[in-house]
């Protein structure tokens, strides 16, 4: 005898109850009677809404199946239907985006002088986005139209020409570093800066460093010249 | 109540773009409260085209998904008061936005502006989906080969599809001398295939390039004869009755050099 003709599956919202499409609807039903029965007295008093997935039901057939839970589960049933909800697997691109952005908070990330820390290697190129939870190191370039976020520090080993985002969730204290620091956008917390809109020919491969004073941005060397 | 202009073409690289960027600024140029909507969501252009990408904060993406308000996603431009954008999102995908959200926010953005252009990325699939939704008025840009004039043969049906009728054509990087010698499709022929109406031919142009790199619209430009094409464009869409601009003045100017000289003109 098949076994997984029937599953029985708890949600949120109640039971789902999983049938098996290709056994005969006789085959179903004495099985979902001996799963009931062996849940014993599971359901007793239970308010339930069940509804079903994988096989369709005509109309005989569900009011059969919706007695037989009346009568053996001894739950109140409130509905019975068929489950259009499609499955609830979250798209993997949604949750990607959704750690891309860190909310302001008052308990922000403190780590920046001691915390967990992402080393990337590569290029970033427009349209990448890396993120982290911490310090964020690239080892390569962030090219114009990417972004690099992180709730600590961002440190660029090559060229920042793209977004940048450092304590991301509130640090004013987190700082951003890298070997030719050109960003198009700089932000720091909530404090934004922007690239002038003049180009200016600056000298290439300085590192430098930014940091927030009073809700000024300020940047400056950070190679000891002296 | 504002009124919505898609511009789109099908093809890539004709110039959706720089027209979109042109267009708008032209507009401006003439007082009219106008906002740009780049829907090229992850290959966004429009932004660096107009010179406005370092002001990014929130995007389309953010509006729709109401994240923020729209007001904190337009981003004005820094030479003309009337003019604002509404940048794409660069890290996301076109599937990020569905044509309900696009009629939503259009109507929304209808209230305040006169002009809503909407740059319609390229291809005919989800992103050109939301870039129609919204519309009132098409302009459908090609420029004079055969490849281009098939896609926007194929953007004209589709438009006419979705009920957006008497879109307005557009032919981008004319080369007289080309049309002339014959190794150019003509006006006319493109006219005789698509059988829409023609708004503007405008040029190619040495300068759009500077001035895509520089982010300053061509429109800006007195002396750029792209840029005279596309005022002229503006005022037609503003309902006046305007020339087709004559597109010779520079061989013009060359045969009367040249028979100043004495020598035979080509």
């Amino acid at each position: 005898m098949e076994e997984n003709i029937v599953t029985f599956k708890g949600s949120v919202n109640g039971l789902i109850v999983i049938m098996k499409e290709d056994e005969p609807f006789e085959a179903v039903m004495e099985q979902m009677e001996r799963k009931i029965a062996s849940a014993g007295k599971f359901f007793k008093g239970a308010s339930l809404s069940v509804k079903y997935r994988g096989r369709k039901l005509s109309e005989k057939e569900a009011a059969k199946i919706h007695d037989l839970l009346v009568q053996k589960s001894g739950a109140e049933i409130k509905e019975f239907s068929e489950d259009t909800e499609t499955s609830t697997k979250p798209v993997v691109n949604q949750s990607e985006v959704q750690q891309h952005r860190f909310e302001m908070k008052n308990y922000f990330f403190k780590g920046i002088d001691e915390g967990r820390t992402k080393f990337y290697k590569g290029t970033l190129r427009s349209g990448q986005l890396v993120s982290f939870d911490g310090n964020l190191v690239v080892i390569g370039d962030v090219n114009p139209g990417a972004e690099v976020v992180a709730t600590g520090n961002v440190a660029v080993m090559g060229s920042l020409r793209g977004i940048v985002h450092a304590g991301a969730d509130g640090n004013k204290d987190a700082m951003v570093v890298a070997f030719n620091l050109q960003p198009m956008q700089l932000r720091i917390a909530d404090v934004i800066t922007r690239s002038p809109d003049e180009k200016e020919s600056r000298n290439p491969m300085v590192p430098e460093l930014a940091y927030v004073k009073g809700d000024m941005v300020y940047i400056e060397r950070f190679l000891p010249q002296r | 109540m504002g009124e919505v202009i898609v511009i789109t073409s099908g093809k890539g690289g004709v110039g959706k773009t720089t027209t979109t960027a042109n267009i708008g600024t032209g507009l401006a140029l003439l007082g009219k409260k106008v906002v740009l909507i780049d829907t090229d969501i992850g290959l966004r252009n429009l932004d660096v085209v107009m010179g406005l990408e370092n002001r990014i904060v929130y995007d389309l993406v953010d509006v729709v998904e109401g994240s923020c308000r729209i007001k904190q996603a337009l981003i004005k431009d820094k030479r003309y008061d009337g003019l604002f954008l509404l940048p794409a999102a660069q890290t996301r995908d076109k599937s990020a936005v569905n044509p309900e959200q696009m009629i939503k926010l259009c109507n929304e953005l209808k209230e305040e502006f006169d002009y809503i252009l909407v740059d319609c990325p390229a291809g005919i699939e989800q992103g050109f989906k939301n870039a129609i939704a919204g519309a009132n008025r098409a302009i459908v840009v090609t420029t004079p080969e055969v490849s281009a004039v098939r896609d926007a043969d194929r953007i004209i049906g589709l438009l006419e599809a979705n009920e957006l009728r008497n879109p307005k054509l557009l032919v981008n990087r004319v080369r007289v001398d080309m049309v002339k010698r014959g190794d150019m499709m003509n006006i006319d022929d493109i006219i005789d295939i698509l059988a829409i109406d023609l708004i503007g031919v405008v040029p190619d142009d040495e300068k759009i390039v500077v001035s895509t790199n520089k982010g300053e619209p061509a429109v800006t430009d007195d002396k750029s004869l792209a840029g005279q094409a596309y005022k002229n464009i503006v005022r037609r869409i503003m309902g006046e009755e305007v020339p087709l601009l004559n597109l010779e003045t520079d061989e013009g100017l060359m045969i009367k050099l040249k028979k100043l000289f004495g020598l035979k003109a080509t």
